[in-house]
């Protein structure tokens, strides 16, 4: 395979731009429709994941280690969008014939066949990671809203069984996909540790325009029905650190936060933990009532309700960070911090300047306020 | 080989246009009409959007001429293969459906924009009313605790019981014009809560009848292109 070529020819073609993923789904969707199907109604995010994952395929394509892993995780994410083996082929078939288009004159048969060859060696390992992962867990699981309860004009706690049941550790999330946005998926966190009769937890959010937090926010119903994508996530308590914890929340950041606190009251050796639990505004407090209620039940829970913008207030006031850097010397804790992307960066920064080694510090990968 | 269409990357795009904000200018100083400016930026961005367009079209044109030339030069003479062949069809198509996609990611953009634009001045006319609310509240209580020392004073400077009787209707009056004056005051304020709360229900479903016009527009158009 000339990998050199590979190289040369896709750079020239991605200077095309949104154009050549543009052509390439029209071409494909006009030769197989029902795969249509498959995607939101704007494709406008889906072309540039498109052109993201093959310029990291190309990149990658002659340090096959670290390109299989990346391809293996894609496999096992396009099940719950329901992608099947037969798939792969129109895709590629698609991909050949929008490679050559935008190539032109330089499209030669040796190219097109080491295209060929490349687009077959990702797409066996996509299917072969997705059949492995179809034998422990379904494409994805039917989740029905028990309740849902309206805590603030943009905050709603939906309560949820997922069938079968879902298995996963506190403090992990979940993708989730309304029927009333088909083919968005959205991650959020379950905010409690697991039941025995299954059900989850989750505090949702309205973002400004976003289209499926609104969708979650207003109008969900007692019966309403979700997708649930798998539980990733790497924000999970680390029980064995005998040190104790302190835990700052931004708004719904709380979420994964309550599962762990939720997982420490079942530890045979309890930590104390204090919980600093962030918002702009009183009403933004939204599950101080129950926090306070298992503060009152367990002594080594602390709770702090902080509003960050109101002159007067029930809690303590002013920038989250300068409240918790206030409140005491936390070298000596395990931190774990989820909220507002710049709450948890500026946070994550004072405390490792003020001592906590960033080993301790426990935050989650993606951005919360994803749209 | 024609030229790719410079770097996508470093042009500005409605979306931008769609977003970018100004400082407000400092009190006392002269700043341009907010609304005027909105309005010239959309104007601008539908520009960009129609010139993207023309563009996208302008491109799929030069490529299918290019094409017939080639396949002209390949077949040389035969005319009716050059015009009406096989892929060109289908170049076309995919031309024709790629504009009604983009046509579609419009249609969903302006809409989430709208929403967007909506829920932030909703929330922002709700900071503005709480704040408001909480200042009024505050006067209240703070006058409530004074006429209650001022009571209080009066009740121990007064030994004479006609006097007290007067003060003590004098109070229930207060007190009644407090307890009318609270009850007003939250009846306005789930009032317009309420109201507030319908128009977000409002934004929603029209949020969702574009959808499906966008939704059934890529439809239309897909019927075509198959």
């Amino acid at each position: 395979m000339d990998v050199l070529g590979l190289k040369d020819s896709f750079s020239r073609i991605a200077a095309y731009g949104d154009e050549v993923p543009l052509f390439f789904y029209s071409d494909l969707f006009i030769k197989h429709p029902e795969v249509r199907d498959l995607f939101p109604i704007s494709m406008k995010t889906q072309r540039e994941h498109l052109i993201g994952a093959l310029a990291q395929i190309v990149a990658q394509v002659d340090r096959l280690e670290d390109l299989t892993v990346f391809v293996q995780s894609l496999g096992r994410d396009h099940r719950k969008f329901g992608a099947v083996a037969e798939h792969y082929e129109a895709v590629g078939d698609s991909l050949l014939a929008t490679l050559g288009h935008f190539a032109g004159d330089t499209w030669t048969p040796e190219l097109a066949a080491d295209w060929a060859a490349a687009y077959g060696l990702v797409a066996s390992v996509m299917i072969e990671a997705a059949k492995e992962d179809e034998a422990s867990r379904p494409a994805f699981w039917r989740g029905t809203v028990l309740s849902c309860e309206q805590r603030a004009f943009d905050i709603n706690v939906l309560h949820v069984r997922a069938e079968p049941r879902l298995d996963f550790r506190p403090g992990q999330s979940v993708a989730i996909e309304s029927p009333r946005r088909p083919r968005l998926w959205r991650y959020y966190s379950i905010a409690n540790a697991p039941r025995e009769d299954g059900t989850l937890d989750f505090h949702v959010r309205l973002i400004d325009g976003g289209a499926v937090s609104m969708a979650l926010t207003y109008g969900q119903e007692p019966g309403g029905s979700l997708r649930l994508g798998p539980p990733i996530g790497v924000l999970t308590l680390d029980a064995t650190c005998g040190r104790d914890l302190l835990m700052v929340a931004g708004s719904t950041g709380l979420a994964p936060l309550k599962a762990l606190i939720e997982q420490v009251a079942g530890l045979p050796a309890l930590p104390a933990v204090q919980l600093f639990f962030c918002a702009r505004t009183a009403d933004g407090l939204y599950d101080l009532p129950s926090l306070e209620k298992l503060a009152g039940e367990h002594q080594w829970l602390t709770v702090v309700p902080v509003i960050s913008s109101e002159l007067r207030s029930r809690g303590e006031s002013g920038s989250v960070t300068d409240v918790v850097m206030r409140a005491g010397n936390w070298s000596g804790h395990d931190a774990y911090l989820a909220g507002p992307t710049e709450m948890v960066r500026d946070t994550a920064a004072r405390l490792t300047s003020a001592g906590t080694p960033r080993s301790q510090i426990h935050i989650e990968d993606f951005g919360w306020s994803e749209p | 080989m024609t030229v790719a269409w410079q770097q996508e990357e470093k042009r500005l795009t409605p979306d931008e246009v769609q977003a970018v904000t100004f400082p407000l200018s400092r009190i006392g100083r002269r700043g341009f009409d907010e609304d005027h400016v909105r309005a010239f930026l959309q104007e601008v961005e539908r520009e960009i959007v129609t010139l993207l367009n023309e563009k996208v079209s302008l491109w799929n044109e030069v490529e299918r001429l290019r094409r017939r030339i080639i396949t002209g030069m390949k077949q040389s003479g035969d005319n009716d293969g050059v015009l009406f062949g096989r892929e060109d069809a289908h170049v076309h198509a995919v031309r024709i459906l790629s504009n009604a996609q983009l046509t579609a990611d419009r249609y969903v953009a302006d809409a989430q924009a709208y929403s967007h634009r909506l829920t932030e001045e909703a929330r922002n006319r709700r900071d503005e009313i709480l704040n408001e609310a909480q200042q009024h509240a505050d006067l209240v209580l703070e006058e409530a605790s004074s006429r209650a020392r001022e009571a209080a004073l009066a009740t121990l400077n007064a030994p004479v019981p006609n006097q007290m009787e007067a003060d003590r209707s004098a109070l229930k009056a207060e007190l009644a014009y407090l307890r009318t004056f609270g009850e007003v005051y939250r009846t306005h304020l789930r009032a317009y809560t309420e109201g507030m709360l319908r128009s977000i229900s409002e934004w929603e479903r029209s949020e969702a009848r574009t959808i499906d016009q966008a939704s059934s527009d890529v439809r239309g158009s897909y019927d075509l292109g198959r």
